[in-house]
């Protein structure tokens, strides 16, 4: 048996957040997301959360696990003594329980133009590539937006008009990649102090990224892209 | 609960103001490489050697020593850019610490750094034409 906290959001009974305890049956196999579907199915069916594949690639579990930005299905109660906090993604709105407004992370990512960006709009051929040009970006490209990132990040908690890990780190995915002619767009965005700049690579985003894909990496190349491209203006008269 | 609501996170639509951020992390970058390689030296001889006797460096061999170009590149290494390092350090720390007046913390830390390398300059010009 495990004893989890959780912490409870239920705006129809209450203005004020409570925590919750339950005793979980838990093996070497349970992880934190089997745990709340237990809970949701034998001892609290008005526990609300947010979960889908159960394979760490849809990015829907993610909660904190005693204060670390950890997704569900990932994290074991084996890994864990006795007590385990569960509580809501930190820095962003709660809805309800471990429930998140993913609003704010969403209109971040949209507003980098996260797509291959074409320099013939009416090119009917196929994008060719070779494995080493696409090396320069897979990393990159593994994301799943679950927002862990955006939890773990000092500067997004102090001021949510930072882009964020994620966004910046999907802007620098496209803008590697040999098909994509959008660069030109997508710096003047990255270029403001709001852009890769409110960064102060503390690196904890690349701590909790369940993926791998090193955001505090992309973002500080993303520094040295945008300092260059603030030289290359200047050479050209343009600042 | 959280006191932030959906209204007020959303991104108001502005004009991309470019950041003078790249020339301070230049700086900053230049700095933290100073800090890291030529700062330790600095401590183990002026610290250390010079104190325990080890090595033999009087004032005049300094005096020669400032007042000439490797002068101008100890000013460099050893003082302006680290100057300009830790006053970036000390801007973001204040920001993470929830001061809010970035503008003024921004003119006073840079400031300051600017002052302490106008005078090293200084220090060193006045010493070379004399």
């Amino acid at each position: 048996m495990k004893t989890i906290h959780i912490t409870r959001y239920l705006p129809e009974s209450s203005e004020i957040p409570f925590v919750q305890q339950f005793d979980i049956p838990a093996d070497d196999s349970t992880s934190v997301l089997d745990a709340l579907n237990y809970i949701k199915e034998e001892l609290d069916p008005s526990l609300s959360f947010r979960w889908s594949c159960r394979m760490a690639i849809c990015g829907s579990c993610g909660l904190m696990v005693n204060g670390k930005p950890k997704l569900g299905c990932k994290t074991f109660l084996r890994d864990y003594q006795e007590n385990i906090t569960l509580q809501p993604l930190a820095h962003l709105p709660v809805e309800r329980d471990l429930i998140v407004d993913m609003d704010v992370f969403l209109t971040h990512l949209e507003a980098v133009k996260p797509y291959l960006i074409s320099d013939d709009s009416l090119s009917t051929e196929p994008n060719k590539q070779t494995p080493t040009q696409m090396a320069k970006y897979q990393q990159f490209s593994d994301c799943i937006n679950c927002g862990l990132c955006y939890s773990a990040c000092p500067q997004f908690g102090l001021n949510p008009e930072f882009l964020g890990p994620a966004a910046i780190t999907l802007a620098h995915r496209y803008n590697l990649d040999s098909r994509d002619h959008g660069k030109a767009q997508r710096m003047p965005l990255l270029n403001t102090e709001e852009g890769a700049w409110s960064c102060t690579f503390v690196g904890f985003c690349s701590e909790v990224c369940p993926k791998k894909v090193d955001p505090a990496a992309a973002v500080n190349q993303s520094k040295v892209e945008s300092a260059k491209d603030m030289i290359i203006q200047l050479f050209k008269g343009n600042l | 609960m959280n006191d932030r609501t959906t209204e007020n996170m959303t991104i108001k639509p502005k004009k991309n103001h470019r950041s003078s951020e790249p020339v301070w992390w230049a700086l900053f970058s230049a700095g933290g490489v100073c800090f890291a390689v030529f700062i330790p030296t600095a401590i183990l001889f002026f610290g250390f050697l010079q104190p325990l006797g080890l090595i033999d460096f009087s004032y005049s061999q300094a005096h020669n020593w400032f007042f000439g170009f490797w002068g101008l590149m100890f000013s460099g290494a050893f003082i302006i850019l680290p100057g300009f390092h830790a006053a970036h350090r000390i801007r973001h720390g204040l920001h993470d610490l929830k001061v809010q007046r970035h503008g003024l913390i921004k003119v006073i830390c840079y400031g300051l750094a600017g002052l302490i390398s106008l005078l090293t300059l200084g220090i060193w010009f006045t010493g070379i034409i004399s």
